[in-house]
């Protein structure tokens, strides 16, 4: 694992740790489907959110959510309803299905997280 | 969770009824319009999701099926906005149907992003079929409220925004607008700026187009630049009969599916006066378009058309007037349907006596070459000059003359001759479709034209004399009878026929 993964590893647990301090249950981290993965699938209640961290060293190239773009909103989409069309049960209670986006800024010593809920849909 | 509104699309002025159902299912999420939509309904999906929002409403983060039933029949434009968004609504149990037993509530507009809603064209014709179907009431936005309510059976409820509307639907409809008087809407018109009386001199012509106007005979006017045609035929529709309740509802439902009616107006009061420019379009001019719409000759319904210019029109858009001169309507064929719009009209026709405007003029030197000339007046088709019983020509009037001409007659009291000629002509006619004498039929002109003696022997030399085609006798019979209906003469008299026979200027050079 080089250094880039590393940190990306990183940010992931500290995106798990904040969902999970806000009472969402882990269902699935580094979900591997085919040659896509899906970084965190959660459910609070009745909603099921799949999960996108993306975490940024420094602020110079935008932020971090900005990075999600056309191609990995589809990709995760995708990737979403191949493992719900394998899992019809996980729907089992659920009314809302959300993709949302975690971002971790970890400029200076204190990483800052994020939680953009329902931040794209399957249309874009 | 199902939900199903009743909503309306329209196809030229007809209507068709349109289910609009939504399903909402816990699946990843997406918004999707199904059913045959165009791009504007696709775009209805940003609408609506922002309306929801901002109207205080969850867009929660489900599946969203919206179906417009039936498939086979293209959607278009924003007025599905608030069914869509009504259908979702109760699809999310948001809000209540409080309609059932109440029969159906149909919906159309066009939401803003704030949840306001916004006029959409064509809803005196959406709610005139929803009438003929027997729909009970209609959900629309405010500002179509005023010409919905010209529908007597049908309960119109407006509705400023979708927060409005959904109570409207919770509550089964409620507050609905009253019924429109359109008697009061049509006495209360103010009499048009235009007066004929602002035209000095140009007596003849004034008669001429009189006569004209009383047996809505098209008209072909030919005289230099600046003589005062655009002027006299701006002041036509203000001669011509008043405006009845049904024609006046006619005219908006056409204006009103073209997008032409003014915000707060509910009625088209006055006839109308359309005068297109010389570039105009073929479909432009007869109507057209993917999804056709009117063109100016059915905006122009019940009113004047004025071409000036007339041979510089295309000549594709020239012929295209035939058909809706003879049959007083338009059909306009596209690949998935085809319209019809009423057209029946009268046509003004204005041009140059040549193209530098000057031949005959007496004052200035005519600089067109002979080619020229016979080009321009080529440009004019026998069939469609078959069509015009006027020819007038329009001479320039010398300042001298203008400021000697005595106070002129006023449109009012042309009018009263107008539709005291016209009175006869409908008593003449009952029955038959055929309201004025510019549209009998051969048989009818045997019929009703009955010269007197002297009238025949008139006739008959002119015949001779200009050798006038059969159809250009019928023509000047014709013209004969309106001046006779003006003159209160139960026969057409000598003097008609000779009134008739001055009115035909220019018609033989046209004609060749």
């Amino acid at each position: 694992m080089n250094a880039r993964q590393h940190f990306g590893r990183a940010a992931e647990a500290a995106a798990a740790r904040y969902l999970q301090a806000r009472g969402w249950t882990l269902l699935g981290r580094n979900v591997r489907i085919g040659r896509g993965e899906l970084d965190l699938i959660v459910r609070r209640g009745d909603v099921l959110a799949f999960v996108e961290v993306k975490a940024r060293r420094s602020g110079s190239c935008g932020t971090p959510e900005d990075a999600v773009d056309g191609r990995k909103r589809r990709q995760v989409a995708r990737l979403a309803e191949l493992w719900l069309a394998a899992r019809p049960w996980a729907l089992r209670g659920v009314s809302d299905v959300r993709f949302d986006v975690v971002a971790v800024d970890a400029i200076g010593d204190h990483p800052q997280v994020r939680h953009l809920p329902g931040a794209f849909t399957l249309d874009g | 969770m199902l939900a199903r509104v009743a909503s309306e699309a329209l196809s030229g002025l007809q209507g068709h009824p349109v289910w609009v159902e939504a399903d909402v299912v816990a699946a990843a999420p997406t918004f999707n319009v199904v059913g045959l939509p165009d791009a504007a309904v696709q775009e209805s999906r940003e609408r609506v999701r922002a309306a929801i929002v901002n109207s205080g409403f969850e867009f929660p983060s489900r599946r969203i099926t919206v179906n417009l039933a039936p498939a086979d029949l293209r959607k278009e434009g924003p007025s599905f906005d608030l069914p869509i968004a009504l259908a979702f609504l109760l699809a999310t149990g948001q809000m209540r149907d409080g309609t059932d037993g109440r029969g159906l509530l149909a919906a159309v507009g066009e939401l803003g992003l704030d949840g306001s809603l916004r006029p959409v064209a064509g809803a005196l014709a959406v709610a005139q079929s929803l009438r003929a179907r027997g729909v009970r009431g209609l959900l629309l936005p405010a500002g179509n409220a005023g010409e919905a309510a010209l529908v007597s059976g049908l309960e119109v409820y407006p509705a400023g925004s979708l927060a409005e509307a959904a109570r409207q639907v919770e509550t089964g409809g409620c507050g609905a607008a009253p019924p429109a008087d359109l008697e009061a809407l049509l006495c209360e018109t103010p009499p048009g700026e235009a007066d004929f009386a602002d035209i000095a001199g140009q007596a003849t012509v004034k008669r001429a187009l009189e006569v004209a106007v009383a047996g809505a005979h098209n008209v072909l006017m030919q005289g230099p630049p600046g003589a005062g045609k655009t002027m006299l035929a701006r002041r036509l529709p203000g001669i011509m009969p008043p405006l009845m309740p049904r024609e006046a509802v006619e005219i908006t439902r056409i204006h009103s599916v073209a997008g032409l009616l003014p915000p707060g107006v509910p009625l088209v009061v006055r006839r109308p006066f359309r005068a297109p420019h010389h570039s105009i379009s073929s479909p432009g001019l007869v109507g057209g378009g993917g999804t056709p719409r009117p063109g100016e000759v059915s905006l122009a319904h019940l009113g004047v058309l004025f071409l000036d210019e007339f041979p510089e029109y295309r000549l594709s858009a020239l012929e295209g007037l035939r058909q809706p001169l003879e049959d007083g309507e338009v059909t306009i064929s596209r690949r998935l349907q085809s319209v019809t719009y009423p057209a029946r009209l009268m046509l003004v026709a204005a041009m140059n006596p040549c193209p530098c405007g000057f031949a005959g003029d007496g004052r200035r030197e005519c600089s067109c070459e002979g080619y020229r000339l016979r080009q321009y007046r080529s440009r004019l088709s026998g069939p469609l000059l078959d069509r015009i019983d006027l020819r007038l020509d329009v001479p320039r009037v010398p300042p001298r003359e203008r400021r000697e001409a005595g106070r002129a007659e006023s449109s009012s009291a042309v009018r009263e001759r107008v539709v005291a000629a016209r009175r006869r002509q409908q008593e003449r006619f009952a029955g038959t479709g055929v309201y004025a004498n510019a549209h009998m039929t051969t048989r009818q002109l045997r019929r009703f034209c009955q010269l007197d003696a002297e009238a025949v022997s008139r006739l008959d030399r002119a015949y001779d004399r200009l050798r006038l085609s059969a159809r250009a006798a019928d023509r000047v019979v014709k013209v004969a009878r309106t001046i006779a209906d003006l003159d209160g003469a139960e026969h057409i008299r000598a003097g008609h026929v000779a009134e008739s026979l001055s009115f035909r200027g220019l018609q033989e050079e046209l004609n060749g």
